[in-house]
């Protein structure tokens, strides 16, 4: 139909008429007189316009039509053979279930990092960047600079997320919020669900000026039952009066990706709300904003960044007592080191790979059914090529009948993704995070689409075996051999076999995948945290909602700390800022030590943590020299610091280092003492320098509060009396997180967790669909050699012979594909070994996959695993096999 | 009661089968539609009867696909008429297809010849 002219309808007419008129000749030389041979001729060619309508339409509706039969047959197909369909469609549903959940989450936390805001893809986050290239948060003033200096964007935002307190003092709600620079949702482009977001007159850097707040849609439907009248009301935010001026919209969660916030309030209010001293707020040394920034359209990203890095550095120059060396750069949403996607990005890359070695076992059993049901099928499909079918034409309906199986399991599939989506929140460990982490699991456009591609390349991939062999049939063999099953089977079997033999690969590879991971969990779990989480209870209190100024907080962990002290079954009390292998950045300062000269670009950002006395006991982490802290170490007392041995290494080799002296928040500090190392952020982690300076001299407004109490038994025990203490001391307090610290370090594990429980979950899944694709294979080869096992038989062979001999060519298949997989796993395994997360804001990262690529124990266990499902799976149509009767055998078709 | 199926096949078998035969008629030289359909009942002792809108179609798709050429001409009572011709490729299609259509033939037989030797 291509390269030559088209032929009109008029022409095709023409010929038509032309027939007419040479019918009605011949007519006419019967004897027939014209008018009634040209009106017979007419009814014999029947209906003319009919025809043409056919001839216009020949290419298009022809396809059409084929695919409609196509479709017909195919479901007929289907329903004739319901258990080949159903184990068929199950299986798909699963690797596409998989698959689309796993995407779900990948597409929600990489390729959609923020809901709700307009034109995502010109959105980028800033980060200040230090001199030896770490990635730190920004303060405010540098914000302004960035804000009024630069050219090449249409807006820069930053956010400061904490938790508020909602509501009147004693039946208060805690929830997540961020404190916001005034032009934050213009600069997101987000709209208003209700009532307004923050006006022009709001993006003002007066402190106090702006008493508005913004709350979520999902938090207006929850509390205020999404009721419009709300809106110009004033609600009590951490004690004080705020007017809620309007609800975001639905999609909206804020700025960190991954993460649910409820709250908005001008960054300008922190100072009244949360007790920071004013002059934090014009400190650059405060570096607590998350920036994010919206690129001119037509600007490209390094454009943007080059504008940046020389304000930035002139910023440096200019600040130079708290700013020199810094610079700062912009990346990419997510890639943002704030929020739970640094810690998701590693597992769920490993989880797509895994998902797509399922989707693979998925496709070899898929494509291994088929076969199957082809080869039963040849005798129908060399009629209906006999008949004048083109083999394009059966290849199509082999592909068609494919599309619609893997349309039903992606159905089926796409039903179940929504309730695997939430597992990843059941896979979170107890803590502030749980709530704070949206993943938006209804399949959207994105997500269909993917199923659908998926579901296409699936039924090409599961179709391309048995499309391969119709394409293949030769006529005669096949009409001849009257469906004597040995005869044309060789290059059928062939392929048969390599879909075996890789599945088997597959599944060994997802097996010591799974292995691996879970070896080096528990590995990782093993490890010594330096310090005894047992019997520990945690939790956190942010007074700062309740209206505390600094003093008032150090009061109240005084007293709280007293009155958990003589509490029966409390043996020890501690405070801190931070809580070890938390969830939570660890946090540092810069420091200058007497008598070490740093190298220039030395990182001198030491991790440190604000503790109480009673800490460093409580964590059972020992004194290696010198002395703790004491509750004289305060305000009136000379600054204090505790290092770890690895900083006392470090900074002072072969000397003793107490009674040196470090400078860091503008005083000096003298070391009285070396603690132990312990673990601060990973249980993997090579230990860093670290060192505790005293809560009662360091404490500052924008630190945290963890209370710890450790218990003779069960740390949950004393949770009642906590609460009670709590509230003995103010009844406005409430106890919001409190968990067992054992769970709370959890978090730490979290990406080692679910990689390893995910990994099992595939891992199982995977060697069900092995073990269901080896059976299935070795049954219907069972049942095609029948008759050859007959004769066998007839001819003496015991039935332990055919056991032996069926056996065999399923440990045989299996053997050759767990050589492949062996060597496929080592490769893969080696590559998902420098897949890394982090949990830090200074972007420090440590291995998902703890432990060796190459763990021979692992492997030994997988092969021997799977060769004895091999076993099973050959055994039993091995045993069918040889319990046939000769006579029977050979009667059969 | 004959199905949808039953139908559909039908129509393969005819088209399947049409252009077998036109491409036969063609063998003996260049002919127009109407002598190819009189030349099918004739040959086919009238068992076929050939519905001439098909045959026209069969022929446009037998044109389309290169097996014949088309080309007006006069008739031999001088009406206007399309001759069709066969190519070298229809008529390499045509020992392929009737050879194969000979060992169907052969296979159909068999098997539907009268089941005596399985007892």
């Amino acid at each position: 139909m291509f390269g030559k002219r088209s032929r009109g309808v008029k022409d095709f007419s023409a010929e038509l008429e032309a027939h007419v008129q040479l019918e009605a000749d011949e007519l006419e030389a019967q004897g027939v007189n014209r008018r009634e041979a040209e009106r017979r001729a007419r009814v014999a060619l029947g209906n003319g316009q009919l025809t043409r309508e056919r001839f216009y339409l020949r290419h298009r509706a022809l396809w059409l039509e084929n695919l409609a039969r196509d479709f017909r047959y195919g479901l007929r197909m289907m329903t004739r053979n319901p258990a080949v369909t159903v184990v068929a469609v199950l299986t798909l549903a699963c690797g596409i279930a998989a698959s689309a959940t796993v995407f779900t989450w990948i597409n929600a936390v990489l390729l959609q990092p923020l809901s709700g805001v307009s034109d995502p893809g010109r959105l980028v986050t800033l980060e200040s960047v230090t001199s030896n290239g770490d990635w730190v948060p920004s303060s405010y003033p540098d914000f302004i600079d960035f804000r009024d200096h630069l050219k090449l964007f249409d807006g820069i935002a930053v956010s400061h997320p904490v938790a508020f307190s909602i509501g009147q003092e004693d039946h208060a709600d805690r929830v997540w919020g961020e404190f916001v620079s005034g032009n934050f949702f213009s600069v997101l482009g987000v709209k208003p669900e209700a009532g307004r977001l923050f006006l022009p007159a709001e993006y003002g850097d007066a402190p106090g000026a702006y008493p508005v707040a913004v709350i979520s849609d999902r938090y207006w439907r929850s509390h205020f039952g999404a009721d419009p009248s709300i809106v110009g009301k004033t609600i009590r935010i951490n004690q004080h009066e705020l007017t809620l001026v309007g609800v975001a919209a639905p999609a909206f969660h804020g700025s960190i990706p991954a993460t649910a916030f409820d709250l908005w309030v001008p960054y300008m209010q922190v100072a009244e709300l949360s007790g920071v001293q004013p002059w934090m707020l014009r400190d650059r040394h405060t570096r607590n904003m998350l920036g994010i920034a919206r690129l001119k359209s037509g600007v490209t990203a390094d454009q943007a960044r080059l504008e940046l890095k020389a304000l930035a550095e002139r910023m440096a120059v200019l600040n130079a007592d708290v700013s020199l060396g810094m610079s700062a750069t912009l990346i990419p949403l997510w890639k943002s080191p704030h929020g739970p996607q640094g810690l998701l990005i590693g597992p769920l890359r490993i989880l797509m790979g895994i998902s797509v070695l399922v989707l693979l076992i998925v496709c070899a059993n898929v494509a291994n059914l088929l076969l199957a049901r082809a080869t039963v099928r040849e005798k129908e499909f060399s009629a209906r090529l006999a008949l004048g079918a083109t083999r394009l034409r059966i290849v199509r309906q082999v592909l068609t009948e494919c599309l619609l199986l893997t349309g039903a399991g992606a159905a089926i599939g796409l039903a179940a993704a929504p309730f695997l989506g939430h597992a990843l929140r059941y896979l979170m460990p107890p803590g502030p995070m749980t709530v704070l982490v949206s993943i938006d699991t209804r399949p959207n456009l994105t997500v269909l689409a993917f199923t659908a591609g998926i579901c296409v390349i699936c039924a090409l991939a599961a179709g391309l075996f048995p499309a391969l062999h119709v394409s293949r049939i030769a006529l005669s063999t096949t009409l001849n051999s009257g469906g004597r099953s040995g005869a044309a089977g060789r290059p059928r079997n062939r392929m048969r076999s390599a879909l075996v033999a890789s599945e088997v690969a597959l599944a060994l590879v997802t097996l010591v995948g799974a292995g691996l991971f879970a070896r080096g969990f528990q590995q990782t779990l093993h490890l010594d945290p330096g310090f005894d989480p047992n019997h520990v209870l945690v939790n956190q209190f942010y007074l700062s909602t309740n209206g505390y100024n600094i003093a008032q907080r150090r009061e109240f962990c005084r007293r709280l700390g007293e009155r958990m002290q003589s509490a029966p079954g409390v043996t020890d009390v501690g405070y801190s800022d931070g809580v070890p292998l938390g969830f939570e950045p660890s946090w540092w300062e810069e420091l200058k030590i007497e008598g070490y000269a740093p190298r220039p670009d030395e990182n001198m950002n030491i991790f440190r943590n604000v503790i109480s006395p009673g800490y460093l006991p409580l964590m059972h982490i020992p004194m290696v020299e010198g002395r703790n802290f004491t509750e004289q170490d305060d305000l009136k007392s000379p600054a204090v610091m505790i290092v770890n041995q690895a900083f006392a290494q470090r900074f002072f080799p072969g000397l003793d280092p107490i009674g040196h002296m470090i400078h860091g928040w503008g005083t000096w500090f003298r070391v009285i003492g070396v603690a132990k190392d312990s673990k601060y952020h990973y249980l993997s982690e090579t230990t860093p320098p670290y060192f505790y300076v005293p809560f009662r001299q360091v404490y500052r407004e924008d630190m945290n509060l963890a209370f710890y109490v450790r218990t003779k038994g069960d740390p949950e025990s004393v949770l009642s009396t906590l609460r009670a203490q709590t509230r003995a001391i103010d009844p406005n307090v409430t106890v919001f997180d409190v968990a067992p610290l054992k769970e709370f370090i959890g978090a730490s594990l979290y990406p080692q967790k679910i990689a390893a429980s995910l990994m099992a979950i595939m891992g199982t899944l995977a060697l069900l669909l092995a073990a269901v694709g080896l059976y299935s294979a070795m049954a219907y080869s069972v049942v095609q050699r029948t008759q050859e096992i007959g004769v066998r038989m007839a001819l003496g062979a015991r039935p332990g012979n055919v056991l032996l001999m069926v056996v065999r060519q399923g440990l045989t298949l299996t053997g050759v594909g767990l050589v492949a997989g062996a060597a496929l796993a080592f490769v893969m395994a080696r590559m998902a070994a420098s897949v890394g997360f982090t949990n830090s804001a200074m972007g420090a990262t440590t291995k998902v996959l703890q432990g060796s690529a190459a763990d021979p124990l692992i492997y030994i266990g997988a092969v021997v695993f799977l060769s004895a499902v091999a076993a099973l799976a050959a055994y039993f149509p091995a045993r069918r096999a040889a319990s046939v009767e000769p006579m029977k055998a050979l009667r059969t078709e | 009661m004959p199905t949808r199926r039953d139908e559909s096949e039908r129509i393969a078998l005819l088209q399947g089968t049409l252009d077998l035969l036109i491409l036969r008629v063609l063998l003996f030289g260049s002919c127009h539609g109407q002598g190819i359909a009189r030349a099918i009942q004739r040959q086919s002792d009238e068992v076929f009867f050939v519905d001439h809108g098909s045959l026209y179609l069969a022929l446009q798709r037998l044109d389309e696909s290169g097996m014949i050429s088309a080309k007006w001409g006069v008739s031999e009572n001088n009406r206007k008429a399309r001759f069709y011709t066969l190519t070298a490729k229809g008529r390499a299609q045509l020992n392929a297809k009737t050879s194969q259509w000979n060992r169907l033939k052969t296979a159909m037989e068999s098997i539907l010849s009268p089941a005596g030797e399985e007892a």
